[in-house]
C-alpha cells in the first residue's frame, strides 16, 4: 500500500503531545482522473475528499453511518465515506457527487429531475440522496418504487422532502 | 483515529507480521463499527489490520455438506449470492433489515460476530441456522458453535489476534425467517428479534432453532423453546404455546432502546408471527 514514512504533527489541543501518525502514498481515479496523493493513515475519506481535495459536495452529517450525506460511489458502489478511511481507496476508483454529470457533461438526468420535482430543500442530504439514486439505477435502470424506498433508506432529509425525492428518481429512470 | 493502517495480501503475510506491529492494535473489516467508534472517540488503538484484501476471507463456498461463508464477504454479496440462499432461509430473512444498502456494501459478517453485539441482526440469523465459526490464530484454527463465541455484551471467545475466518452452515433442507423490530421498518437498531430455522415434513416440526436478538447478554439460542417445539405439529396453537415459553427463556434488559417488559412480551409476538409465516 505505497509508501510508509513516519511523521508527527502539532500536538492535539489540550494534550500536549505531538500525535503521530503514518503516511501512505495513496493512488486512485478521484471522478475520472489518476490522483497521487500523501496521506496520513488517521485519515478519514470524507477528510480527505472535503479537506484535502477541496471537494465540498460530500457533506458530514451523523459521522456514524445514519444520515447518508457523505455518500460516495468505490468501485461503482455507494458507500458511507465517514466510515471509511483515505487509505482503504487505494487502487480504487472514487466518485464524488462532483463527479456525476449527463453524457453530455452537462447536468446527470438525477440532478435534472430532482430540480424539476423540487426534491431539494435545504440540499445537505441531496448529494448522498443522487449517489445512492444513481448506484440503484445503474444496477437496476428498471427499479421499482419499492426497490427505489428500500435502497434509500440510509439517507435522511430532515426538511421531510422524500415523496419528492421518489419521484424524482422514478421519472430518472431510463434516462 | 489509528496512527498506522496496515493491509497484508494473504493470511501467512498476516501471522508473519504481526509481531512487529504496535501492542495496541485491532482488525480492521468493513469498518462501520471500529469507525465510527473511533469517530465518537472510544476506540483507540494504535494500529489497525486491514483484513479486506485476505483472499481466505473473502468467498462463499460449498462442500457436500455444508457452505461456508468468508468473514469478510460483505453482506450485499451473501444476499446475491444463490448458495446462501438456498441454505440459509433465515440468514437471507434478516439482511433486508441488517443497517441500510450502503452499509451492507462494506459490513461483513466476520465484524457483526467480533463486535459481540447481542443486536447484531446477522449473528442472530446464523444462530437460529446453527453456524459453526472456524477461528484462526497464528495458523492454528479452531472451530466453534457460533453461540459459543459469544460472553457476554461485547465480549467474545476471540483471543487476541485471533481472526474469524468463515462460517460454516450446514447444509440441510429448511425454512427459515427472521423477525426485527425497531424504531422503524427498515434501518435501526432492533428493540427485539426473532430468527427461526425449521426443517418441517408432513406439518411436524421435526428439528428446530429458535434464536432472538436484543434481549440477553448475547444473541440467545432458546434451546428450552426449541427443545418443546421439536416433533410437535406446526400450528397456530403450537406457536402460541411457545411464544408464552419464549417469554420465561429471555433476560431483557431496560436501555436506551426499550424497556424490559415490552420487550419479553415483543419476543412472544414475534415467535407467534415467524412460526405461522413458515
Amino acid at each position: 500500500m505505497g509508501r510508509v514514512k513516519d511523521a508527527a504533527r502539532k500536538p492535539a489541543a489540550g494534550s500536549g503531545k505531538p500525535e503521530k501518525y503514518f503516511i501512505f502514498s495513496l493512488s486512485c481515479t478521484v471522478n475520472g482522473a489518476g490522483l497521487e496523493r500523501a496521506v496520513p493513515s488517521s485519515r478519514s475519506l470524507l477528510e480527505f475528499i472535503r479537506e484535502d481535495l477541496g471537494l465540498k459536495g460530500t457533506k458530514e452529517g451523523c459521522g456514524e453511518g445514519e444520515c447518508g450525506a457523505c455518500m460516495v460511489l468505490v468501485d461503482g458502489t455507494a458507500v458511507n465515506a465517514c466510515l471509511m478511511m483515505a487509505v482503504q481507496v487505494h487502487g480504487r476508483d472514487l466518485v464524488t457527487i462532483e463527479g456525476i454529470k449527463g453524457k453530455d457533461g452537462g447536468l446527470h438526468p438525477l440532478q435534472k429531475t430532482f430540480m424539476a420535482e423540487g426534491a431539494v430543500q435545504c440540499g445537505f442530504c441531496t448529494p448522498g440522496f443522487i449517489i445512492a439514486s444513481e448506484a440503484l439505477l445503474r444496477r437496476k435502470p428498471k427499479a421499482t418504487l419499492e426497490d427505489i424506498k428500500l435502497e434509500l433508506t440510509g439517507n435522511l432529509c430532515r426538511c421531510t422532502g422524500y415523496e419528492k425525492v421518489l419521484s424524482a428518481v422514478e421519472k430518472a429512470r431510463g434516462k | 483515529m489509528p496512527e498506522i493502517i496496515v493491509k497484508p495480501l494473504y493470511l501467512k503475510e498476516l501471522w508473519k507480521i504481526l509481531p512487529g506491529l504496535p501492542a495496541s492494535r485491532r482488525y480492521l473489516a468493513g469498518g462501520t463499527d471500529i469507525v465510527t467508534a473511533a469517530n465518537a472517540g472510544a476506540e483507540t488503538s494504535q494500529c489497525w489490520i486491514d483484513i479486506s484484501a485476505l483472499p481466505e476471507l473473502g468467498l462463499i463456498k460449498e462442500t457436500a455438506g455444508a457452505l461456508f461463508i468468508g468473514a469478510g464477504v460483505k453482506i450485499s454479496e451473501i444476499e446475491a449470492s444463490c448458495a446462501a440462499r438456498k441454505w440459509c432461509p433465515a440468514l437471507i430473512s434478516a439482511l433486508p433489515h441488517f443497517a441500510s444498502p450502503s452499509l451492507r456494501n462494506m459490513a461483513t459478517l466476520g465484524g457483526n460476530a467480533a463486535n459481540g453485539s447481542p443486536c447484531a441482526d446477522g449473528v442472530c440469523a446464523l444462530v437460529a441456522e446453527r453456524a459453526f465459526v472456524l477461528l484462526a490464530h497464528n495458523g492454528k484454527k479452531r472451530r466453534l458453535a457460533l453461540k459459543d463465541l459469544f460472553l457476554g455484551p461485547k465480549r467474545t471467545a476471540l483471543k487476541k489476534d485471533e481472526l474469524i475466518l468463515a462460517f460454516e452452515i450446514p447444509k440441510r433442507p429448511h425454512a427459515g425467517v427472521y423477525l426485527k423490530l425497531g424504531p422503524r421498518a427498515y434501518f435501526g437498531i432492533s428493540k427485539a428479534a426473532v430468527a427461526v430455522a425449521a426443517e418441517i415434513s408432513g406439518g411436524i416440526i421435526r428439528r428446530v432453532t429458535v434464536a432472538l436478538g436484543s434481549v440477553a447478554p448475547v444473541p440467545l439460542l432458546a434451546v428450552n423453546t426449541s427443545a418443546w417445539l421439536t416433533g410437535r405439529e406446526l400450528s397456530p396453537r403450537s406457536a402460541a404455546a411457545a411464544a408464552e415459553l419464549v417469554k420465561k427463556e429471555v433476560a431483557p434488559i431496560t436501555d436506551a432502546r426499550s424497556e424490559a417488559g415490552y420487550r419479553r412480551e415483543m419476543c412472544g409476538v414475534l415467535l407467534e408471527r415467524a412460526l405461522n409465516s413458515l
